[in-house]
């Protein structure tokens, strides 16, 4: 192939006019390229959690076509307000982080501090209230193993071995969810942390917050679709 | 005599003494915490090439127990861990990182003109989740091993086997989140950072088949990892998901495995097409027949893929029907990788072969590939493949397409780009005769595993004292088996050697096209010293063309320089003004017989 | 259409960059999927009657997922910037989407697991022509707890020696 080489070409073309962006990292021409690699790789990744989660919900729609009235009369042991309250905390926690982007975007420190900050307040409120679920779980003897309960009249006279099957998928959906929580309260708290010492990394370009905006929004996606078919089993006919 | 001889291997030019990627920094921690794809992409070598022979010496334990109608040396709960351990780190720390954690992560960058991935720092966090991944599976089996098969088949891996089983499954999902990392910056690499000029279709097919392994990757990993994630939960925390005493589902296990194994095979093999497209361009010295063909027969590959996981499991209790169209679709899926073969072989077509030891390799890929996926369209076919599932011709027919298909051409990639990477040139005549080695021991071991496993041998059995007659070919086999592993060991010897005592290689001892070819042995750390701008097409041979060109202008080209002649007292020099046709070729960027 | 490196770098816009969307869109966005939890909570406390041959069972299941999906749509268009982004993260929103379908194709399975009609693949439980098999999986898609639930000694959950 014919190529020519233009001696210290670095592409830079255009103004740039405003500071808009961080450290500009070697293999990058310009913080455009960077700000969109940075954006599709962190889609990239979320199709993976996609698939992720995915092949989890596959799991689950397989055991509740075939026990659909074992898992209905399991179910009845979830406490729905409980969940209800759940879901609306991580709704919230979604708009809290779509405000702190926008405040990445307009450069306003203290909206982005507040509202990360009111961010980790609804995520420990999840994680507080999934803490509650699970003890009670696990004092009523629901959790899947030698210690399940063997009282069927518990259960609604469900067949015990299937209701063992919802909660084992109870407990391995919202247990790999509380994770990914967890993980991204650890990942808010770093950002959150480097806002506050005015970490030039985040407080000049605004797409390092918008990513972990992203991963957020998607830890909120899937509990959108965990709350409506853990808790909210339709009455089997 | 023509002009267009063999290009010195051998720099013309005094050495080049600028840093290079390999001398810009020698500290242990350099290497450790670097960003550079290169340097990256040698800490893979080391270790792949180390798991490479660990599973390669689990092999050969096989293959010396099988000598015997009864067992030799092992028990058989001790092969159980055997073949167990063989398949293990030859598939997840071998054949699935292997050409693109190698040769993807060193060249991608380089053939796109770019100065390193997307994401330095992922890349390198790749690295050292492979290494844990690999550690946790080494542990397994310093631990006791696993003796459930690769394919961890419930409800015995998760309810019953004795073994390391937990240790193993840690690790295969950390390897496997090193595989998506890798997947990721290529997709991202190869979408956002071209060099200027270097649209889609100018890209070297070796990027197309990235690209398509990428998606594979980001597509089907995720679901092995949350499969053997679950296995783990059942196995500790007794959930149940698979285990039938509680109404589970352990074919369910089988259906999500291959969901993402079968796509596995396509992330071990598309790389390994990408360096045959390369390989025998280069070495014919003319433009890949069919390259929009080739291009998207890639992408075809790795999206039908995901639609044939069923043909693992025809004899599982998947309905006939199921069969059915998985068996179609099994069918249809050879299709664009049939395409890819005649391509190659058209383009070897009229064209000026130089047999040097990559082009061994890349000719035995296509024979040796076209054998296996073909002895696949028998397995395919639910009928015949009642009879031989389970039997040695399965093992024949996937050794066939990984080892004389990925691992062929990944020795054939490695010798190719060796000059590259180290800036030394091996001998040839030592790689030549270890590439026969390779492709007749191959043959001599696998082939007759075709036979024995129509004759009804069962795979992962350790004995078979219930027919003797399968004795001949067995130890056949393992005859074939010690040629090939001599064949494998030779390149550790003389491209050691070559790193101490090889010539220093050119910019272009292959005489070959393509960006990598137009920076320095080995490239700087930001692979070029200027940036390059694309303006044709990546296959820019034209033999033809150019000896005519030539008979026209009593010009002769420097094969080794793309840009340079040689005037009459033998001296390569830049290319005349006015009639330096390579670059006038550029610029109008037509050709004539196109 | 995504620019080439060279164009990206020619160019004075700022390619990807802000669209600041407008604080009003986020709340009415938040109060939207408010309502909608509250619908689906809701929709889980009244029986959705059948209608033709769809039991109501699956016309409360379809509601409530008809509903996460509208939330999801919310969530990715406006909170993570589908709507304004380039082609390519829309496409990749829609293939995270369309491939997590693509396993959906195990489910087909289950169903043409009773349409076994090979004679000697039926399990103990089978009889020829009446779809059962040797599966792990009971056939049964009827409530299955008419049996009584299975007493204690019997659960065997911790089969390894």
């Amino acid at each position: 192939m014919a190529t020519i080489a233009h001696p210290g070409d670095h592409g830079h073309g255009g103004d740039h006019g405003h500071d808009d962006h961080g450290p500009l990292h070697h293999q990058f021409e310009d913080i455009e390229q960077q700000n969109e690699c940075y954006i599709v790789g962190m889609w990239t990744f979320l199709v993976t959690e996609v698939m992720f989660f995915g092949a989890f919900f596959l799991m689950y729609t397989v055991y509740r076509m075939y026990y659909q009235l074992d898992f209905y009369r399991a179910h009845e042991h979830l406490n729905i307000p409980l969940g209800a309250v759940n879901t609306m905390i991580l709704l919230m926690s979604s708009f809290f982080m779509v405000m702190a982007v926008q405040g990445a975007q307009l450069h306003n420190r203290k909206q982005v501090i507040g509202n990360l900050g009111l961010v980790q307040l609804c995520a420990m409120g999840f994680l507080t209230i999934k803490f509650f679920e699970y003890k009670e779980k696990f004092a009523d003897h629901l959790v899947p193993g030698v210690n399940f309960t063997q009282n069927a009249a518990e259960l609604h006279g469900a067949n015990l071995n299937h209701a063992q099957i919802y909660y084992g998928l109870y407990f391995g959906m919202t247990g790999l969810h509380a994770v990914h929580i967890l993980v991204g309260m650890l990942v808010i708290g770093a950002l959150g942390a480097m806002w506050i010492k005015r970490d030039k990394l985040v407080t000049e370009d605004y797409v390092p917050t918008e990513l972990i905006g992203l991963y957020w929004h998607f830890v909120d996606l899937v509990w959108i679709f965990l709350f409506p078919l853990m808790y909210l089993l339709p009455k089997p006919h | 005599m023509s002009a267009i001889g063999i290009p010195a291997p051998v720099e013309e030019h005094p050495h080049d003494t600028r840093t290079n990627y390999l001398n810009v920094a020698h500290t242990l921690k350099s290497w450790l915490t670097t960003g550079d794809h290169k340097r990256i992409a040698i800490l893979y070598l080391i270790s792949i090439s180390t798991f490479f022979f660990l599973g390669a010496s689990f092999a050969g334990m096989i293959r010396l127990e099988l000598m015997s109608p009864a067992g030799v040396i092992l028990e058989s709960e001790t092969y159980n861990k055997v073949f167990t351990a063989h398949g293990v780190v030859m598939v997840f720390l071998f054949l699935v990182p292997g050409i693109p954690a190698i040769m993807g992560n060193f060249i991608l960058p380089i053939m796109i003109g770019a100065r390193d991935l997307a994401f330095p720092r992922l890349n390198l966090l790749s690295w050292y989740l492979y290494m844990i991944g690999g550690g946790f599976i080494v542990a397994s089996f310093v631990g006791g091993g696993i003796d459930t098969g690769w394919t961890f088949y419930t409800p015995y891996s998760s309810m019953y086997s004795n073994g390391q089983v937990g240790l193993a499954l840690i690790g295969i999902f950390i390897a496997g989140f090193s595989s998506i990392t890798t997947g990721i910056n290529f997709i991202v690499t190869v979408h956002k950072m071209r060099a200027p000029g270097m649209t889609w279709f100018r890209l070297p097919l070796f990027v197309w088949s990235m690209y398509a392994t990428s998606v594979v990757i980001v597509l089907g990993t995720p679901v092995v990892a949350i499969t053997l994630l679950l296995v783990l939960l059942e196995r500790v925390f007794h959930l149940p998901f698979f285990s039938p005493e509680l109404g589970g589902d352990p074919v369910l296990f089988q259906h999500m495995f291959w969901f993402y194994s079968h796509p596995a095979v396509y992330i071990m093999v598309l790389p390994a097409f990408g360096i045959i497209s390369e390989l025998i361009s280069n070495f014919s010295r003319k433009r890949i027949f069919g390259y929009h063909f080739v291009a998207f027969s890639s992408l075809a590959i790795a999206g039908l893929g995901f639609l044939v996981w069923g043909h693992h499991m025809f004899v599982s209790s998947q309905s006939m029907y199921e069969g059915l169209v998985f068996s179609l679709l099994s069918f249809l899926v050879a299709v664009p990788s049939a395409i890819k073969i005649f391509n190659w072989t058209l383009t070897l077509y009229k064209g000026n072969i130089r047999l040097q030891s990559p082009m061994l390799y890349a000719l035995g890929f296509l024979g040796l590939f076209t054998i296996g996926g073909l002895t696949g369209l028998f397995l395919a076919s639910a009928g015949t493949d009642v009879h031989l599932t389970a039997t040695y011709f399965v093992v024949a027919h996937f050794h066939y397409v990984m080892v004389g298909g990925s691992l062929l051409a990944f020795l054939g990639g490695l010798h190719y780009w060796w000059p590259k990477m180290t800036g030394r040139m091996f001998a040839d005549g030592p790689a030549k005769v270890s590439a026969l080695l390779v492709f007749i021991g191959f043959n001599v071991t696998f082939f007759p595993q075709f036979i024995v496993g129509w004759l009804g041998m069962p795979r992962r059995y350790h004995y078979y004292y219930f027919a003797p007659e399968y004795q001949v070919y067995n130890v056949m086999s393992t005859l074939g088996a010690t040629v090939l592993a001599l064949g494998l060991i030779m390149p550790l010897f003389y491209l050691t050697h070559s790193l101490f005592s090889g010539a220093r290689a050119a910019a272009n001892p292959w005489g070959a096209h393509g960006l990598e070819w137009e920076t320095t042995s080995p490239p700087p750390t930001t692979n070029f010293y200027e940036t390059p701008i694309v303006q044709d097409e990546v296959y820019d041979f034209d033999p033809v063309a150019e000896y005519e060109q030539q008979r026209a202008t009593s010009e002769i080209f420097d094969p080794g320089h793309p840009h340079r002649r040689i005037d009459k007292e033998g001296e390569s020099k830049p290319g005349i003004a006015g009639a330096d046709h390579s670059s006038s070729r550029a610029a109008d960027g037509q050709k004539e017989d196109r | 259409m995504a620019k080439t490196p060279l164009q990206a770098a020619q160019s004075t816009d700022h390619g990807y960059q802000h669209h600041v969307v407008p604080t009003w869109k986020y709340v009415a966005t938040l109060l939207a999927l408010t309502v909608l939890m509250l619908l689906t909570v809701g929709a889980y406390y009244v029986d959705i009657p059948a209608v033709g041959p769809i039991s109501g069972t699956v016309m409360n299941q379809t509601v409530a997922l008809i509903i996460a999906c509208t939330k999801t749509a919310l969530v990715v268009f406006i909170f993570m910037g589908v709507w304004w982004g380039t082609k390519l993260q829309k496409l990749w929103a829609l293939t995270g989407f369309v491939w997590f379908f693509l396993l959906g194709l195990i489910l087909i399975d289950y169903p043409m697991r009773a349409y076994e009609s090979v004679q000697g693949w039926e399990g103990e439980r089978g009889k020829a022509g009446h779809g059962q098999d040797g599966s792990a999986l009971p056939r049964v898609v009827t409530p299955s707890s008419q049996d009584q639930p299975v007493a204690p000694d019997e659960i065997n959950l911790r089969p390894r020696g």
